[in-house]
């Protein structure tokens, strides 16, 4: 049987509205934490607190300086909530701020890597493409994934911080170009090619364990 | 497919293994609370940073104890010494806080002699605090209840049982 119309229109239109009413909300959890109402301020950490620890952790491959940099974006984007002017939205702001603050950590620390790698979580064993990956005839066949993680994350640290947040920011958390080139500030095209010459280093470094 | 995407393909299925890195379980939910104690913790700090600035000397206290630990030693020597003072001049003291007589003339004496029998002569005092109306008018300090006894009288016992 069709479909009225007007109910297909409703359904398109439902994930639409609600990114609104999330846009609405944010705004009106970020007026009141500018008024020092510090349970909106909580709201908003937690809405974000994930992905921007993910980002920091990914950089750094440190739990504990991703703990602490990431807790020291949220309070700095806190204390610096008057100055935003709200013309991008304030995951990306506060995104900004925490890349802007890992990237200058990175910077001070730089030749000394101490990694502090979080735990593979259960589903690590079942995902398909990781299966396949180690099923594979690699030359190191009795590679496993703890190994893998950690030839993955040392990599990565080779990789300089501006490339290093292009492949964290697409390859792992997913992120488009464009909100890719919002938070760093430059544009799309800078984004692209960034993307590539940091696949093909990360390529060279772990060409023993792809195929 | 895109060829550029085809080369990278092995290293995309790579870096999936990222996705699975995760904090120690609960790390969530104590971290804006972290967050919320920390901005909590900074504000309080701004405002004794800035009740501090307003007294000058007091700045000047708090530098020469923050960089002299001498000084800071003394400093809490000389505060111990003056609690442990108080407390002696405390305890000496007489206690003046319940049963406080008021005298309505203050040519009668406050305390009378304790060596004397007790006379209940009419209340010539009133006192302060005192609820329970069965309390005898007396002054504080001979409301004593072992005075009230009177001094008891001992006897010497015998040890030598009666015999029948």
């Amino acid at each position: 049987m069709a479909e009225p119309a007007s109910r297909r229109d409703a359904r398109q239109a439902q994930p639409e509205s609600r990114a609104d009413e999330t846009q609405i909300d944010e705004r009106v959890l970020v007026e009141r934490a500018r008024q020092g109402d510090l349970e909106a301020y909580d709201a908003l950490v937690r809405r974000y607190q994930e992905r921007i620890y993910a980002t920091v952790y990914h950089m750094t491959s440190n739990h504990e300086d991703a703990n602490d940099l990431a807790q020291e974006a949220f309070i700095k984007a806190f204390h610096a909530l008057n100055s935003f002017k709200g013309g991008s939205s304030f995951y990306t702001w506060v995104y900004r701020i925490a890349v802007n603050k890992t990237i200058n950590f990175l910077k001070q620390r730089r030749n000394r890597t101490l990694m502090s790698l979080d735990d593979l979580d259960f589903n690590a064993e079942h995902n398909p493409d990781l299966v396949a990956l180690i099923s594979e005839r690699t030359p190191r066949r009795e590679v496993n994934l703890v190994e893998l993680q950690e030839k993955l994350n040392e990599a990565m640290q080779r990789l300089s911080e501006p490339h290093r947040l292009v492949v964290t920011l697409h390859d792992v958390q997913g992120l488009s170009h464009e909100e890719i080139a919002k938070i760093m500030e430059c544009n799309i095209g800078t984004v692209r090619s960034r993307l590539f010459y940091a696949r093909q280093q990360l390529q060279a470094f772990l060409s023993d364990y792809l195929k | 497919m895109n060829p550029e995407q085809e080369n990278f393909e092995s290293l995309r299925r790579l870096l999936t293994l990222k996705r699975h890195e995760q904090p120690p379980p609960g790390y969530f939910n104590r971290f804006s609370r972290e967050v919320i104690a920390r901005i909590e913790a900074g504000e309080m700090g701004a405002d004794r940073r800035s009740w501090i600035e307003n007294h000058s000397w007091l700045q000047s206290l708090w530098r020469a104890l923050e960089t002299k630990p001498i000084m800071a030693g003394t400093f809490g020597a000389a505060v111990c010494a003056l609690l442990f003072c108080g407390i002696i001049y405390s305890e000496q003291s007489p206690s003046l806080s319940v049963g406080l007589p008021v005298a309505e003339n203050p040519e009668l004496p406050m305390f009378q002699a304790s060596s004397r029998p007790l006379e209940l002569a009419p209340p010539t005092t009133q006192y302060l605090l005192t609820s329970n109306a069965a309390v005898p008018s007396l002054p504080a300090r001979e409301m004593d209840l072992f005075q009230l006894l009177g001094t008891p009288s001992a006897q010497p016992a015998s040890l030598v049982f009666p015999r029948n």
